[in-house]
């Protein structure tokens, strides 16, 4: 609890993007019925219960891209990150949660601490997740069985690791798109926004 | 019960019987020797015997059946008992042979599947069973016709047999002509001796003979040399022959060169004058070639001569004073130094020029800047006007209402006693003092700001009139220009005001153009150059892609390969190790075959003499153990019915005959190898 009293610091503002991202996918997933409710678990974090999944092959997935992400962070290379939905029985793109992040590479530099709280941040993030589990109201029902995909906008000089793959944007053919709220570590700032497939009773 | 009572009855029927039997002897021996009073007597008494004792009897018949009964309930009981048992007995019987009888039902089902079963397999067999018989009557068929062929066989057996004994006999010939021939052999081996003795004497002669002939070709040699000094010897007559005839010669010859000589010594002299005249000859030529140099040269100082006089003629004409080219170099020297000097000159006025201009276009911007200026001042201004001439309605108007507030103040004052509102009224009067004091402050100020703005627009003004009096002087500077100017002012406004709308238009075309742009990056677009996405080639929708296609092409394979694999499971292993222990066998095999099949060709070489290898397919190249050469071999190429065929090679071209003898003649390939065998053999004992 030291750096709630000095600030962030790069790395510590890393992580803390890293670990939101981590929280929203899940609940992302959950909330959006990727993956079935049972795979599940309870956990309590930023004051207020989340879902976590219990899927090792998920899991896995999720430790190993957030591990990447939290050193693109690090790097300040990263420009968005993007949860895309995918029906599986017409490979179309049906929503995609997107999270523009806004990297202040000054602070690469200078080592300096930012004068902010963790506690505010984790304020901010909260009410971004609380608004993530409030578009469940608007956003329309996947019926068919679909699959997530994560994408990474990232500079042109990054050399692509090693599992990675570059990728087509996955833009939605039609969409509507919701800006959600956003939050700053005063080094990242993350815009969130949902895109999702307009529909014809619409 | 009813069974015993008919016994009773029986037996007192037989008793009677008996009885009706015996007394009548007796009656008739009392008939007889009594008479006919006593017989009713006797007979009473017999009667009354016959009842008593036929009284006892019925109550010993009693007891007795008496006895009977009881013993026949006793055995009734008995056999009752053994009823109920031999029943329970029964009865277990019973339910014994229910189970049994159940068993023996599924035992008929089981037998009766078996039996359908049986049916199907007596059906196949009696299918296989036609087929069989088919198969025998083929077999029988194949059979008469082997039979047939048998017969035909054995006719022929018996034809070779006959061959054989003719064969036989011509071998017993044979064999006498190969004895008599032996016995010639003998004779020709001892010929063969004599002619080794002979051939002896005569190589003995032969070398005699060679000795005889080195010498012969040493005399030969020695022929060859004197014949050719022989013809030497001739030359050199000849030779003295032809100097004898040139000795004869020699004095007319000599009289000749001294004839020759004097000539000689003429020519000599001759030359030498020769050799002078060509000297003067040079000399002469070379004189003239010079004098043609000094003609030439002649010309070209009459042409410069000319020249040089063009050249003063040009001085003169020209009234400058150049007499030389240097001269002229100089003068052309000081124009261009002049002409460098005016083009400087012009290039600073262009500069001023051009300084000119842009202080004027400056002017000009200010000049509109200031006309700008001025309009937003008038503006002001007349707003301000109005501003004040409101203000001034207003305070007429406040006037007003003060007279009217007053009057009827006055009016109320009239009216009503002023011991009762005076002071409510001169509060109310008070009030409207304060506002009217700050009314009037208000329009003072104003009025204030007004002479502000007022004095604001006259230094304005000023400030115009000395910025077009400053362009005004410019102007007058540039008095051709100003009609110009002011032609060129109207273009540029004209083109500003069109640039300013184009301004509007393209500002309003980038909002537009933002808007899509930031729209674009909602949906996710992103500008290729700066930024790439980059995706866990593992993820999740892959994967499921993949597992969908999978599941799409190998359904049906995997539900096969699942069933096989279900019924194979067990047998898995044992098939492995049966896989391996045939592997080993195959491995060993292979082994053993290697062995025993180079086993088989040395033997073949061996015994044989012949090394067979297999070069291309169906070709197999013979090279025999008594070859002269690695390289003599024997091809023969398998044709399409089996039959060997040689084919040619470097070695069967020398066989000719062998070939001629034993393959077109006899046709025999064993022959034909034996008989090269023995050849090559022999050949190589002999030497």
């Amino acid at each position: 609890m030291t750096s709630t009293l000095k600030g962030i610091t790069l790395k510590g503002s890393a992580e803390l993007v890293a670990e939101f991202f981590s929280f929203g996918i899940n609940s992302i997933l959950y909330q959006r019925g990727i993956y079935p409710p049972e795979t599940f678990t309870r956990v309590t974090h930023y004051d207020m219960s989340l879902q976590l999944t219990t899927d090792p092959k998920l899991k896995s997935y999720l430790t190993n891209v957030v591990s990447q992400l939290k050193e693109w962070l690090f790097e300040c290379t990263v420009q968005k990150l993007v949860l895309v939905i995918t029906c599986l029985e017409t490979n179309e793109v049906l929503e995609r949660w997107q999270f523009d992040i806004e990297c202040d590479k000054s602070a690469k530099e200078s080592s300096a601490p930012r004068e902010k709280s963790i506690k505010t941040i984790q304020d901010e993030i909260r009410s971004v997740i609380r608004q993530i589990t409030a578009t469940v109201t608007f956003l329309p029902l996947l019926e068919t069985p679909c699959a997530f995909d994560l994408l990474v906008y990232t500079d042109k000089d990054l050399v692509i690791p090693e599992k990675w793959e570059e990728s087509g944007p996955q833009i939605i053919n039609q969409s509507e798109e919701v800006r959600l709220r956003s939050f700053t570590t005063s080094i990242h700032k993350v815009n969130s926004m949902v895109a999702y497939k307009r529909t014809d009773s619409a | 019960m009813d069974l015993e009572d008919d016994t009773t009855v029986l037996t007192t029927l037989k008793s009677f019987n008996s009885f009706i039997s015996r007394p009548e002897h007796p009656q008739r021996l009392s008939d007889h020797s009594a008479g006919s009073g006593n017989l009713q007597n006797q007979y009473k008494r017999s009667m009354e015997l016959l009842e008593a004792a036929e009284k006892v009897h019925s109550i010993n018949r009693y007891l007795q059946l008496d006895q009977e009964k009881k013993q026949m309930e006793l055995s009734h009981k008995r056999a009752r008992y053994e009823l109920e048992k031999a029943a329970s007995d029964s009865a277990r019987d019973f339910e014994h042979e229910v189970d049994r009888n159940q068993e023996l039902l599924g035992k008929i089902k089981k037998l009766e599947e078996r039996e359908t079963e049986a049916a199907k397999n007596l059906s196949d067999q009696m299918e296989e069973n036609h087929a069989l018989r088919k198969n025998m009557e083929g077999l029988s068929k194949k059979m008469e016709e082997q039979d047939s062929r048998l017969n035909t066989a054995n006719q022929t057996i018996i034809s070779l047999k006959d061959e054989i004994r003719e064969l036989k006999q011509k071998i017993q010939n044979q064999d006498l002509t190969i004895s008599a021939q032996a016995l010639e052999n003998q004779e020709l081996q001892e010929q063969r001796d004599l002619q080794r003795r002979k051939y002896q004497d005569v190589s003995q002669l032969c070398q005699s003979l060679q000795a005889a002939q080195s010498s012969c070709s040493e005399h030969v040699i020695k022929i060859k040399e004197l014949e050719r000094r022989l013809a030497f010897q001739e030359q050199d007559i000849s030779i003295m022959k032809t100097v004898k005839s040139e000795v004869a010669r020699v004095p007319d010859l000599e009289k000749e060169l001294k004839r020759l000589r004097d000539d000689n010594d003429f020519l000599r002299e001759s030359r030498e004058n020769c050799s002078l005249l060509k000297e003067e000859v040079e000399g002469l030529r070379k004189k003239l070639e010079r004098m043609e140099k000094t003609k030439e040269e002649l010309v070209n100082m009459e042409l410069e001569k000319e020249k040089l006089q063009a050249w003063e003629n040009l001085g003169q004409s020209t009234g400058l004073n150049i007499r030389k080219p240097e001269d002229l170099s100089r003068e052309v020297i000081q124009i261009q130094q002049r002409e460098i000097a005016l083009k400087e000159q012009n290039y600073i006025l262009n500069s001023r020029v051009r300084s000119v201009e842009r202080s004027e276009s400056e002017l000009r911007t200010e000049l509109s800047q200031q006309r700008n200026k001025t309009l937003e001042e008038q503006k002001k201004r007349e707003t301000q006007d109005a501003l004040v001439r409101r203000l001034q309605k207003r305070v007429l108007l406040l006037t007003k209402e003060r007279d009217g507030m007053r009057a009827i103040l006055e009016s109320y004052d009239s009216e009503l006693a002023p011991s009762e509102y005076s002071p409510q009224l001169s509060k109310r009067l008070r009030e409207a003092e304060d506002i009217l004091q700050k009314t009037q402050n208000h329009n003072a100020e104003m009025e204030a700001q007004l002479t502000k703005a007022q004095e604001e627009t006259g230094t304005l003004k000023l400030q115009l009139q000395t910025s077009t009096n400053a362009h005004f002087s410019w102007l007058i500077l540039i008095q051709p220009t100003e009609s110009v100017c002011v032609c060129v002012c109207s273009f540029f406004r004209e083109k500003i005001e069109d640039l300013e709308a184009e301004r509007q238009r393209l500002e309003e075309q980038n909002n537009i153009l933002e808007m899509r742009l930031e729209r674009h990056n909602l949906q996710g677009d992103y500008d290729p150059v700066k930024t790439q996405v980059l995706h866990f080639k593992m993820n999740p929708t892959a994967v499921a892609k993949q597992q969908q296609i999978r599941g799409d092409q190998l359904s049906d394979v995997i539900k096969i390969k699942l069933l096989c694999f279900l019924q194979t499971s067990g047998c898995v292993a044992d098939l492995r190790k049966q896989m391996e222990s045939s592997e080993l066998r195959n491995q060993r095999l292979k082994e053993v075959f290697q062995r025993k099949i180079q086993e088989f060709r040395t033997v073949c070489y061996v015994l044989t003499g012949y090394q067979i290898d297999v070069t291309t397919e169906n070709q197999y190249r013979l090279t025999s153990v008594y070859a002269e050469h690695m390289n003599d071999s024997l091809l023969f190429k398998k044709g399409s019915s089996g039959s060997m065929q040689l084919m040619e090679t470097e070695f069967s071209k020398t066989l000719g005959e062998m070939v001629a003898l034993h393959l077109h003649h006899q046709k025999s390939i064993p022959a034909f190898l034996s008989a090269v065998t023995l050849d090559l053999f022999s050949r190589q004992t002999t030497v």
